[in-house]
């Protein structure tokens, strides 16, 4: 199993990444009003979790870690609602990334997984506007918006991850080459 | 270990100034949790005839946070945005007629947040942390605990780390980050300095784990206090 598999001090830190994640979050949405802004830091440190643990299933751990988190720590509003909203991006990410072929450059592979979190963090705001009961038009409307601003946020901390990492890497602290 | 890391967290907080929470049991918070789990996806689901019962409870909810000094400052900010920009929207699709929908559609996104804004009020962080022990792997439960203890760290290696980059120029004040062109330079200047940090920290702390024997044997140990 993953879990058992997973060495501590890789565990350690997709926990020490997801608890910064909500910590910078609650931060920062006080002071940037812009939509999508969100998914710059979700997707910068899901895809620094990969790039240092080097596996499949990290990037879920790190999306369910952070949502425990915010629901512990209260950040967000949602309640336990809160986890569907750090992990399905996270998901939706690890199937990708099981999907694309390995031989795939790095930087496509991380804009690649940058927009499928996009995609489903999107189709997470148009269902649940479905659900609140608004139009079908409307839904779409708000969906393509949070899709493009989105999209624009994590293709930006997407294209920052490969320099990050090759500064890690500088400093001997990725013991991973999988990536 | 998990538990351990825990009462590190709450004793290192009666430290400092200590918030009252009216939950300070894992049983009445496991309730309270699934109470707010219950009715945050009611306001999905529920049909709109059976909405006021929800309003009701909400209300009510809201009361006692507000009794508890809760700031209200956040929901309101929510609704108002989401009642602007959907109102928008339906003016933008020529819908004007179905604007009602619209409003009720944010009435009930409000229903939804008011729970959760009450569980953050009213619940101990320790107590919700000790329910999600119950169903968390105690290796996993120790790595929230010890995220979570780190965080008064995480802030002073942040500030002291924004301060020094500040005074070597760098564009990351808050005005400066309203442009997006600058943050990859928050990006490099803060983010990959306190990434280093981590990652030395996680080494450091997975050793000592190791050395007390974490994660080698099936039964869990606690350290008494």
């Amino acid at each position: 199993m993953f879990d058992k598999k997973l060495q501590l001090q890789d565990a350690l830190f997709i926990g020490f990444c997801a608890t910064l994640l909500v910590a910078l979050k609650s931060m920062l949405r006080l002071k940037l009003g812009l939509t999508g802004h969100s998914m710059f830091l979700m997707c910068f440190f899901y895809l620094v979790c990969y790039g240092g643990v080097g596996r499949c299933g990290a990037i879920t751990l790190c999306g369910v870690l952070a949502g425990v988190v915010a629901m512990i720590l209260g950040v967000g509003k949602g309640g336990p609602l809160i986890l569907a909203k750090f992990a399905l991006p996270a998901v939706a990410m690890d199937i990708t990334l099981m999907l694309l072929p390995s031989v795939m450059p790095l930087l496509w592979r991380f804009i690649a997984l940058a927009l499928a979190a996009t995609l489903a963090w999107a189709l997470k705001g148009f269902v649940g506007d479905l659900l609140l009961g608004l139009s079908v038009e409307v839904s779409l409307l708000k969906g393509a918006k949070s899709l493009f601003f989105g999209s624009l946020f994590a293709i930006a901390a997407a294209l920052l991850v490969p320099s990050v990492l090759q500064r890690l890497k500088s400093h001997d602290l990725l013991h991973k080459d999988e990536v | 270990m998990a538990n351990k890391a825990l009462r590190f967290t709450s004793r290192a907080q009666r430290g400092s100034s200590k918030r009252y929470f009216v939950i300070d049991d894992p049983s009445w918070c496991a309730a309270a949790l699934l109470l707010v789990l219950t009715l945050s996806s009611s306001a999905f689901f529920i049909d709109q005839t059976q909405l006021v019962y929800l309003c009701v409870v909400d209300g009510m909810l809201l009361l006692h946070g507000c009794y508890l000094r809760g700031k209200l400052m956040s929901l309101i900010k929510l609704f108002v945005v989401q009642l602007l920009v959907t109102c928008c929207l339906y003016l933008l699709m020529q819908q004007s007629d179905r604007m009602l929908e619209g409003v009720l559609a944010v009435c009930r996104l409000l229903l939804a947040a008011i729970p959760g804004w009450w569980l953050a009020m009213s619940c101990s962080p320790e107590r919700i942390a000790e329910v999600l022990n119950w169903v968390m792997p105690v290796k996993w439960a120790f790595v929230v605990a010890a995220s979570i203890s780190l965080l008064p760290f995480f802030s002073r290696e942040i500030q002291e780390i924004y301060a020094i980059q500040r005074m070597r120029g760098a564009n990351i004040s808050a005005k400066a980050l309203r442009n997006p062109r600058h943050w990859p330079e928050l990006v490099h200047c803060i983010l990959v300095p306190l990434l280093i940090q981590l990652l030395k920290l996680a080494k450091q702390m997975a050793n000592a784990a190791k050395l007390r024997q974490f994660d080698q044997r099936q039964k869990t140990t606690f350290w008494r206090y």
